[in-house]
């Protein structure tokens, strides 16, 4: 017996299980680093034309560049902004939408196909209507993001608000609730899962929104760096602000996935 | 004894783009004050309608219903319900906030049926954490919390397995006489209405009228007592038979 009491044959399952993660966390870290040093290693022997495919060192020393001039926290911020923008004003708009046509069944068999047909029009195509209508700052790149992210958001609520069980609403009824009551002490509770998968999918819908955007139209961003630099055969910029939307968008993705925790922690869904 | 809920030829028709269901039809039945009424018929026959309409959740499409007590009816049924985001207590504590009853006179009250039926240690748990027939214990305590005179249970043993589903029927039983509540209880099985029942309403296959009514000679005795009494075979093979022909 150890001191927590547990017997052997269960410090053994946990002995293995902790070996188990650390081999997979092994393999993890060892795929990057074959991948990095096979690129780099090619680079260096000339096998592969550093001009196109550029190599680590180079993406790192041009990265190293870009945050020692400090022109990069701009874009950066400038990104953070449209995404995040657009990311609240589509989970904002499309739950209020979700909302409205849970209220109002004739609402929604009125709009059902309006829905559908928006829902599977690329919203690319609206990009220059976007920009006759907003300009071409960062004020259409946020509509872009919006309108990418809102009919998914609407779609994804109103789902998880008419899954609402039954026989739980009925049992409201029962007790005689009203229908706002019904709404907030049964519908929205049992939907917190849905809105949180809906958090996950908009973060992504609005990532493509604002670097689809900043590609159409823009002065400043990580999209337009991308831009910028494969208009000017600088790859190595290409790469690097890759790797900045890459950490980015695992960043916000983490954030969403803590957010998560502690909501579903706190609410047993 | 006084005349709680009264239906009078009451009729309710399904209307749905495929056609429309006769569920019930000229159904005439009287429940009394403290009576503990079960109603068993055939699978799909209309007695989870029948319910719906003693509750005023559904209007009858024909005839009339006279329900005379004040508190409307509580609901019971097959599985307990409880919101699983909500404690055990802020479950029971649910139709007093949706009735803007929640006064600290009536939170007492709950806390004391907590008390009363052995569940108090588990009042700051999650449902979760409870097995199924404490579940069903907890929402039958839901439904006594607003002190409803009528209870209305839709087959709320049939999610059970067979042991608890005895003892959870032998607690129900137990604590809807000592609060002193007049019941109607849906089942399909029929040595469980014999079990409880003062009388037995025995309903026709769709749409639902009044096969048989019949009143049980049993004095009172707990479902448990009653399973050994020899009238029970004999009353499970009236049922049997009348159900079948
Ligand atoms: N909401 C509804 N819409 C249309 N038909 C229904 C509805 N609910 C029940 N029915 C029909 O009415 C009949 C009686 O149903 P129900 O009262 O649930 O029976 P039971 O509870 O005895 O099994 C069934 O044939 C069922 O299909
Ligand atoms: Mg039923």
């Amino acid at each position: 017996m150890n001191k927590q009491g547990y017997s052997a044959g269960h410090v053994a399952y946990l002995k293995k299980r902790r070996r188990s993660a650390v081999a997979v966390n092994v393999a993890r870290v060892a795929i990057l680093a074959g991948v990095l040093g096979a690129w780099e290693l090619m680079y260096r022997l000339g096998v592969i034309d550093g001009f196109i495919f550029s190599a680590p060192s180079r993406i790192f020393a041009t990265l190293g560049g870009l945050f020692a001039s400090g022109e990069i926290y701009l874009h950066i911020g400038i990104t953070l902004y449209e995404t995040l923008a657009g990311f609240a004003i589509a989970t904002v708009a499309g739950s209020a939408v979700a909302l409205a046509l849970w209220w109002n069944e004739k609402l929604r068999k009125i709009l059902d196909p309006y829905i559908v047909v928006l829902n599977s029009l690329p919203k690319i195509a609206l990009g220059p209507i976007i920009i006759i209508w907003f300009g071409s700052g960062t004020r259409a790149i946020i509509v872009m993001a919006v309108l990418i992210a809102v009919v998914v958001t609407t779609i994804t609520m109103l789902g998880a608000f008419l899954e609402t069980d039954a026989d739980k609403t009925l049992l409201m009824r029962s007790m005689g609730a009203t229908k706002v009551q019904i709404l907030t002490k049964l519908v929205i509770p049992s939907s917190l899962a849905g809105f949180i998968n809906m958090l996950k999918i908009n973060i992504g819908m609005s990532w493509i929104g604002s670097i689809m955007g900043e590609y159409l139209v823009s002065k400043a961003g990580i999209g337009y760096l991308i831009v910028y630099g494969g208009q000017v055969f600088r790859l190595d910029l290409v790469y690097a602000s890759t790797l900045i939307l890459l950490a980015l968008a695992a960043g916000m993705y983490a954030l969403v996935s803590l957010a998560e925790k502690l909501i579903v922690g706190k609410n047993r869904i | 004894m006084k005349e709680l809920l009264t239906l009078e030829g009451v009729g309710f028709v399904y209307h749905t783009p495929d056609g429309e269901t006769v569920a019930v039809d000229g159904l005439s039945f009287t429940v009394k004050e403290g009576e503990f009424v079960s109603v068993i018929g055939p699978s799909g026959c209309g007695k989870t309608t029948l319910l719906g309409l003693m509750s005023g959740l559904l209007s009858p499409t024909e005839g009339k219903i006279t329900f005379s007590g004040g508190e409307k009816p509580g609901y019971m049924l097959q599985r307990d319900e409880l919101f699983p985001w909500r404690t055990i207590r802020k479950n029971v504590l649910l139709p007093l906030e949706i009735k803007k009853k929640l006064t600290k006179e009536n939170a007492e009250y709950a806390d004391s049926l907590f008390e009363k039926y052995g569940l108090a240690d588990f009042k700051e748990q999650y449902p979760d954490r409870l097995s199924g027939g404490m579940r069903q214990r907890v929402a039958l305590i839901r439904t006594l919390v607003f002190k409803p005179e009528v209870l209305l249970l839709d087959e709320p043993f049939s999610a059970l397995d067979y042991q608890t589903r005895l003892s959870v029927c032998e607690d129900v039983y137990n604590i809807i006489r000592r609060e002193n509540k007049t019941t109607v209880l849906v089942t399909h099985d029929i040595s469980e209405a014999i079990s409880v029942s003062d009388r037995i309403l025995m309903l026709t296959p769709r749409p639902a009228r009044v096969k048989k009514v019949y009143t049980l000679d049993f004095k009172e005795e707990s479902p448990l007592k009653r399973r050994k009494n020899p009238r029970f075979r004999e009353w499970f093979e009236i049922l049997w038979r009348d159900l079948n022909e």
